[in-house]
């Protein structure tokens, strides 16, 4: 069995270890230190955390007011109300002041699953990447997320970083390499390509195993874990295998997918390709591995698009 | 610094001379730049501790302007203090290229803290700050932000208000300009606020209220802050008039933005020189 962690549980308790690193590391909660489980930072250094109560809107723009001064305050929330309830706050407080705001979104895509679509985030990747000198990214590996979060000590700039509140496969080793418009490749392949983020990158990884046992076929799997900026060379080469699948938990689009779209045409570059996510839609509250199978986001439904491709 | 009534009177009414020259080059939101202007120049030109020559100073006093649209009046003074000068602020307002706009910019003018223009921002973010110099141990600057009523509607205005209080920001003073008039018309047609120093002192401000248009009054008021390093931030609701000094403009919600003729200038100016040397018998 694969050992499997829980992306907001290893970056709600490494900000203990960032806190450590760096006295201007602070946090900023709207009422979710639980849920985003950063209790610990507080319980560290509680001169450091601030709880504004449910109130979003405040958190981002008292953190870029924290970051004015010099701080690197890491709000925490679920994805939609932090990218969406301030969304103008995270534009005009943060990025046009280019102040150095972590925004740690969770409950990414659709697995908030049963809380239903007010507890989705399948709109932030569209909405962030629109925000100009933000860089977003997508969390889909536990010592990803601890060498990002690193990284996120030294970026000077905003950074929207969204993560699944599903389990995920640990994929890397402890030292991964990890860089601001960077990619991992996770397994290499020829004949097909699976461009991906999050949670989806286990899914991917499953489905090229499950192609290449029922056909011989190879397909190379990326992780975009930079979606802004992204990594232009990876998408080119992967375009040379002559069919690319984009598969994102978000809306199928403003994502990951009408990113590499938009880098393909812009290079000239014809490909066979398509976008998997949630189809432009509102649905009703479910389980996210119903949805996953719904939208052929899991393992079974991206393995199906692809060799449909190569047929 | 200026320290008597008469001179801040005086730099008032300079301020208030620069903003209708300004205003007959450009349409600006000349309103609330007059009703707010006794008080910025106050604050500007005799309370805060701002240094031009260092703007980095640890210990300065920071300025958020919530109410972005007082840009104007908040470059007069920052011109007065020896910032950049008053002209350069009328030849570059609003041309492309210059440093000067309908909102302050930090992009191409340093001497904003926090860029602004859209409501119910500057006073949470300076609530931020208030609570990061805090954390830094620094017991002698205030965050002085500066709102408008209208802007009482945002609901983000009372998020902060409340996490103020919360986080003993007693180094955190916010000036509300309760001029009567938003960009529609008078604010108790709109929607209205009621009384909005109540609600304040409701969530446990230290409140003041003042004749916003009298510089002894503010005076006065500045003097008697509580110190930087209490526990209780402070609000100064300033009851002043929209377009203040200014016959035709008064309480006239045309006036909220537009730019005047040159008649109107030299009207203006004669009215404004006429009431300061009456007063001053000069």
């Amino acid at each position: 069995m694969d050992k499997k962690s829980f992306l907001r549980d290893v970056t709600g308790e490494y900000m203990v270890t960032l806190g450590a690193r760096d006295d201007r590391v602070t946090v900023v909660n709207a009422d979710l230190a639980g849920t985003c489980r950063n209790r610990g930072f507080g319980e560290t250094y509680p001169d450091r955390v601030f709880n504004v109560g449910i109130a979003e809107q405040n958190m981002v723009s008292f953190a870029a007011g924290l970051a004015a001064e010099g701080y690197i305050p890491y709000t925490f929330s679920m994805a939609p109300f932090l990218t969406m309830r301030a969304c103008e706050q995270c534009r005009t407080d943060v990025a046009y002041g280019n102040r150095s705001v972590r925004l740690m979104g969770v409950y990414a895509g659709v697995s908030g699953g049963i809380s239903g679509a007010t507890h989705w985030a399948i709109e932030d990747v569209g909405i962030m990447t629109s925000i100009p000198g933000i860089d977003v990214y997508e969390l889909s590996d536990a010592n990803q997320a601890k060498r990002l979060l690193d990284m996120s000590l030294m970026h000077n700039g905003p950074m929207y970083i969204r993560t699944s509140v599903e389990p995920v496969t640990d994929l890397y080793p402890e030292d991964i390499e990890v860089s601001r418009g960077g990619s991992t490749l996770v397994c290499e392949g020829e004949d097909g390509a699976f461009l991906c983020s999050g949670v989806i990158v286990q899914y991917a990884k499953k489905a090229a195993e499950m192609i290449k046992e029922k056909n011989g076929a190879t397909i190379r799997v990326i992780d975009m874990y930079s979606i802004k900026p992204i990594d232009r060379e990876a998408i080119i080469s992967a375009s040379g295998t002559g069919r690319i699948v984009v598969a994102q938990d978000h809306n199928i689009v403003g994502g990951l997918g009408s990113i590499v779209a938009t880098t393909l045409a812009t290079e000239g570059i014809g490909v066979r390709f398509k976008i998997v996510g949630i189809p432009d839609e509102y649905v009703a509250m479910a389980h996210p591995g119903y949805l996953y199978n719904k939208f052929g986001l899991d393992a079974e439904g991206l393995c199906k698009t692809m060799t449909e491709m190569l047929n | 610094m200026i320290n008597s009534v008469k001179e801040l009177e005086k730099a008032a009414l300079d301020v208030r001379i620069n903003l209708l020259k300004l205003c007959n080059v450009e349409a600006i939101h000349i309103g609330g730049d007059l009703s707010i202007t006794d008080a910025m120049t106050v604050l500007w030109q005799y309370k805060m501790n701002y240094d031009p020559d260092n703007i980095e100073d640890e210990n300065r006093d920071r300025f958020v302007l919530s109410k972005g649209h007082a840009s104007a009046v908040t470059s007069f003074n920052q011109a007065a203090i020896g910032c950049f000068k008053a002209e350069d602020v009328i030849n570059e307002y609003a041309k492309d290229g210059g440093r000067f706009s309908m909102h302050s910019c930090n992009l191409v003018n340093p001497y904003v803290e926090v860029s602004t223009g859209s409501l119910g921002h500057g006073m949470p973010v300076a609530c931020g700050m208030a609570a990061a110099l805090r954390m830094k141990g620094n017991k002698s600057s205030r965050v002085y932000t500066v709102m408008g009523d209208g802007e009482q509607s945002e609901g983000s205005i009372w998020e902060a208000v409340a996490n103020a209080v919360h986080y003993k920001l007693g180094n955190l003073v916010a000036l509300v300009d309760c001029n009567g008039f938003e960009a529609d018309g008078s604010i108790d047609d709109i929607t209205g606020l009621g009384d909005i120093a109540s609600k304040y002192r409701a969530f446990g401000w230290n409140t003041v209220e003042v004749n916003g248009n009298n510089v002894e009054e503010l005076k006065s008021c500045f003097d008697k802050l509580p110190a930087p390093d209490s526990d209780v931030p402070t609000v100064i609701i300033c009851h002043t008039i929209k377009g203040k000094g200014v016959n035709f403009m008064e309480n006239n919600p045309r006036w909220h933005a537009g730019k005047i003729s040159n008649e109107q200038l030299e009207d203006a100016i004669r009215c404004l020189n006429d009431e300061y040397n009456r007063k001053w018998n000069s």
